[in-house]
């Protein structure tokens, strides 16, 4: 029987968090700071050809100006080790924080350190510049044409960021001949923003050789790694931690955020002060990385009787001006489109590739959206043509544990069987599907399946230090953004210990004092860390068992750690005593915890969604979303759901409303939260999560992770809903009205030219 | 040095000097250090900075402060009482409702001006109130069930 796993235990954070007292970067305060602002380029792609600091610099209150001219020529990654997880692929190290060159509307060109934020504003506008506007690409297939100019030209001589990732398994030529029935279609992915509540800010301040660095970063040591790289520091003098409290992340905090860190870092060097940047929401949309957005070519085929045979996919993401994530989205975007399906017949090659826009980063999913969203529709195609349920089309060609797959990790568990049919079942697929009938609004229900990985167990390390009052304190260089993992992670520790919860203090987000950790991103903070930590804690409790037994004369098998205290033997010995007396018996009982290999997990999810499509105005309405996951065994199912509600909505916003247009000079039309059409409380529908629990035998008490997974199949499930609504099956998202009205109106076109009916896809 | 002037927040009154042209959100956060006060986009667009203003929610971010002088204002710091947290602070706690936490004082703080004004609010009523304040974490579903949660302890209560 376990104390604390399957058990809602209330999150660690939510008192600090309900009475206002939580702190976050834009609450860091620091004695004698300074205030930020930047001056951006106004042009998509251009070259400074003047710069005049003369009078910006002489307005009182002004501290220091940093430009390209008196800021470090070093180039750097803005993801911080994430770029070097790739193997065999040369990260895009692409990036200053200031240049000569400015390669998308919002870059950066200079910035102001002042006594007051309003000081700096004046300042910035009191910069002089004159720019060389060059020519501009905006799309990534005219990126990739032969005579495209470059935007990188000074490193690299084509215009894709880090490399091209391939996929081949069997022979999908012959394959796809083999095929009985063919599918194969352009998707056309939209920029989706993170748009967390916090925009991105940084405070640094650089005293006595040493930088401290306060941010939202979702991966403090991947920071420090960055400012040690730009500034050529050395580590140790580098302090970067989370104030502790991070508002939102989604991705767009791995390693920088908007620069911000590198920003204030240079400023505070150059005017001897502290300095705070807080970017507003405008330039938080338009500077910081999105979603990549793109082209997905698909091609499925399958054999008469519905099994899949081939399966090929070209993936043209757009990365913007830099390349950030560059291969590693590209290479989630073919693994997870590769690893949902048996295929014996496996092509596909997929590439970042740059643009003169806002460049693209991690987001929440990490291209798997993309992925699905192009398969699911492949899928849905093919079971029209085979008239085969949809349903049964999934269950019938889903992967099965150890099946052969083109991923280097093993399946070890999956109830994508089990998600696909309790998603089905509560949506009422039997008796909704096919039932849209005629008339102005029309109901449909639609599915999408898919699969992500919980990665990055090795880059996890914790250290373990029984206190002298016997709580048990965990370093973890993990940050808290908003997920909860920290209060799982209490509870894992405090069953693998034999402790008291309240015993239990995880101390996270700081460089300084925590052992090296990749971040928390990657679906893995639950999984790898919580491995880790169990590891640490079965060899603390060895430890103090051990010691126990020779401070008794008893054998350490007779005994136990029970609720905070050693039992079983002579008598029963308190926690703190015993780290109390061990100290002075030179005994320190503390334990590390890292995996010895590498391993990946697998969580599966399935979604259905009913619609009702207004044919007149194009208008969809999500009804609901049945969301069904298998994470393994959930070790606080209500922070499960939690990720999951909270996934879904976002989901539902890239299949519906959430798209940031650029216009022909690179200009970021929506970017305020209104002209986003972020959703809000009236936009959301029932959402019914489902947690499907599978044992993962790699997971800590068979746990894996879901924090990506709760928008991966939304919007394949709600496009497959509109076509069951409407017969038209759109390849681009958003279903905004007015795509969606274009989209049944030529569909109607067609219908009557053609007299036979049917789906007609639209892009 | 700017006028003198008098603000009353949570039931205390404060001697304050205005530069002039300042929000109210700003003179909390700023000059206050009442920090629960969010701001998410100081465009009135996201609901973070959201505290009650004679009864009222308002978003303090568009509120000239000079325009919150006599008035009584109520931040998410006024919320607890000698007796505890308030019947939202439990149930936001209780429902799993808080994630990033950014959202989450404005979030009460509607809510809280919503029950003031209808103790058994609908389903239609929560989302209503709270449309102005923007969750990007938790996907309002166990906001609303918070809500609910907290409407019921506060009739019990009576
Ligand atoms: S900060 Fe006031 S509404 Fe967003
Ligand atoms: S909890 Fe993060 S924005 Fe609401």
């Amino acid at each position: 029987m376990k104390r604390y796993i399957s058990k809602n235990q209330k999150r660690s954070d939510a008192l600090s968090k309900v009475t206002g007292e939580a702190t976050y970067t834009h609450d860091i305060v620091v004695p004698g700071m300074l205030f930020a602002k930047v001056l951006r380029s106004p042009h998509a792609h251009a070259r400074i050809r003047k710069l005049d600091v003369s009078k910006a610099a002489a307005l009182p209150g002004v501290k220091a100006v940093a430009t390209w001219e008196n800021t470090p020529r070093k180039l750097f990654n803005s993801t911080g080790m994430m770029a070097f997880l790739y193997p065999g692929a040369k990260p895009a190290m692409d990036e200053y924080i200031f240049d000569q060159m400015v390669r998308h509307v919002g870059d950066e060109v200079a910035a102001v350190a002042a006594t007051s934020e309003e000081i700096a504003a004046e300042a910035i506008r009191l910069i002089e510049v004159e720019y060389e506007p060059l020519p501009a690409l905006l799309d990534p297939l005219d990126a990739l044409e032969e005579d495209a100019i470059l935007i990188h030209g000074d490193i690299q001589d084509n215009n894709i960021a880090s490399g091209t990732h391939t996929i081949r398994q069997g022979d999908f030529e012959k394959g796809w001949a083999e095929c009985d029935v063919t599918y194969e279609a352009r998707v056309k992915l939209p920029i989706q923003k993170q748009a967390q509540l916090e925009t991105h800010a940084a405070v640094a301040e650089y005293r006595n050789g040493e930088l401290t660095v306060w941010s939202p970063t979702q991966s403090v040591h991947g920071t420090k790694y960055i400012l040690a790289h730009i500034f050529d520091m050395s580590a140790g003098n580098i302090r970067v931690m989370n104030p502790p409290y991070v508002g939102g992340a989604f991705g767009v905090r791995v390693g920088f955020g908007g620069k911000a860190e590198g920003i204030v870092s240079c400023l505070s060097m150059l005017s001897g002060y502290p300095v705070k940047l807080v970017l507003t929401r405008e330039e938080d949309f338009t500077v910081s990385d999105t979603r990549h957005s793109g082209y997905v070519d698909i091609k499925l085929g399958a054999k008469a009787d519905g099994r899949f045979h081939a399966f090929g996919m070209n993936a043209y993401l757009n990365t913007g001006a830099y390349g950030t994530h560059g291969i590693e989205v590209a290479a989630c975007l073919g693994n997870m489109a590769t690893s949902t399906y048996r295929v014996p017949n496996i092509f596909f090659e997929g590439a970042s590739i740059y643009t003169n826009i806002v460049p693209a980063g991690a987001f929440r999913g990490f291209g798997n959206p993309q992925a699905v969203f192009a398969v699911e529709t492949a899928v849905d195609a093919l079971a029209k043509k085979l008239d085969i349920d949809p349903v049964e089309l999934r269950l019938k060609n889903r992967i099965r544990v150890n099946d052969e797959w083109p991923l280097s990790y093993p399946c070890s568990s999956t109830a994508l069987d089990e998600c696909i049919k309790q998603a089905a079942a509560k949506i009422g697929w039997s008796e909704k599907r096919g039932r849209a009938g005629q008339g102005r609004f029309r109901r449909g229900v639609g599915l999408g399946a898919g699969t992500h990985f919980c990665g990055y167990d090795e880059l996890a390390h914790v250290s373990l230090e029984l206190e002298t009052d016997g709580s048990l304190s965990v370093f973890t260089g993990n940050s808290e953004i908003g997920t909860g993992h920290i209060t799982s992670l209490q509870q894992i520790t405090a069953e693998s210990f034999g402790c008291e919860i309240e015993q239990v203090n995880i101390k996270y987000g700081d460089t300084r004092g925590t052992p090296y950790d990749v971040g928390c991103h990657s679906t893995r903070s639950v999984f790898a860390i919580g491995n880790a930590i169990s590891m640490a804690a079965g060899e603390l409790k060895e430890q103090v068992l051990q010691y126990a037994a020779g401070a008794m004369g008893c054998s350490a098998e007779a005994l136990s750690i029970e609720s905070g205290r050693v039992r079983g033997g002579p008598e029963e010995m308190d926690l703190g005593q015993l780290a109390r007396d061990g100290h002075i018996h030179k005994t320190h009982f503390s334990a590390e915890g890292k995996s010895k290999e590498a391993v990946t997990v697998t969580p599966w999810e399935a979604h259905a969604a009913e619609v009702e499509v207004d044919t007149l105005t194009g208008m969809v309405k999500v009804l609901k979303v049945v969301a069904a996951h298998d994470v393994g065994v959930a070790i606080n199912p209500q922070l499960v759901e939690g990720q999951i509600e909270g996934g879904v909505v976002i989901g539902i916003g890239y299949a519906t409303r959430e798209e940031m247009s650029i216009n022909e000079k690179g200009e970021v039309y929506n970017s305020s939260y209104h002209t986003y059409m972020l959703p809000t409380f009236a936009d959301t529908p029932e959402i019914e999560p489902v947690i499907v629990e599978s044992y993962e035998p790699r997971g800590p008490y068979g746990a894996k992770g879901v924090g990506e997974c709760g928008l991966v199949p939304t919007a394949a499930a709600i496009a497959a809903a509109v076509e069951d609504a409407t017969g038209v099956r759109f390849l681009e998202i958003p279903l905004t009205p007015q795509r969606v009205l274009d989209g049944l109106q030529a569909a109607c076109v067609t219908c009557q030219a053609e007299k036979e009916g049917g789906t007609i896809d639209v892009e | 040095m700017g006028e003198q002037y008098v603000l009353k927040v949570n039931g205390k009154e404060y001697a304050l000097r205005t530069g002039g042209g300042q929000m109210l959100a700003d003179v909390l956060r700023d000059e206050l250090h009442l920090i629960g006060t969010k701001k998410g986009c100081c465009q009135g667009e996201c609901g973070a900075c959201t505290v009650i203003l004679d009864g009222k929610a308002v978003n303090s971010c568009m509120i000239p402060v000079a325009k919150a002088v006599g008035a009584d204002i109520l931040t998410i710091e006024g919320l607890q009482t000698e007796d505890g947290l308030h019947p939202l602070q439990k149930a936001f706690i209780e429902e799993g409702a808080v994630q990033c936490g950014f959202c989450t004082p404005g979030m009460i703080m509607s809510a809280k001006a919503l029950l003031d004004e209808e103790a058994n609010p609908t389903s239609a009523q929560i989302q209503e109130a709270l449309s102005g304040n923007i969750c990007r974490c938790t996907g309002y579903v166990k906001i609303e069930k918070a809500v609910q949660k907290a409407s019921e302890e506060l009739r019990k209560e009576g």
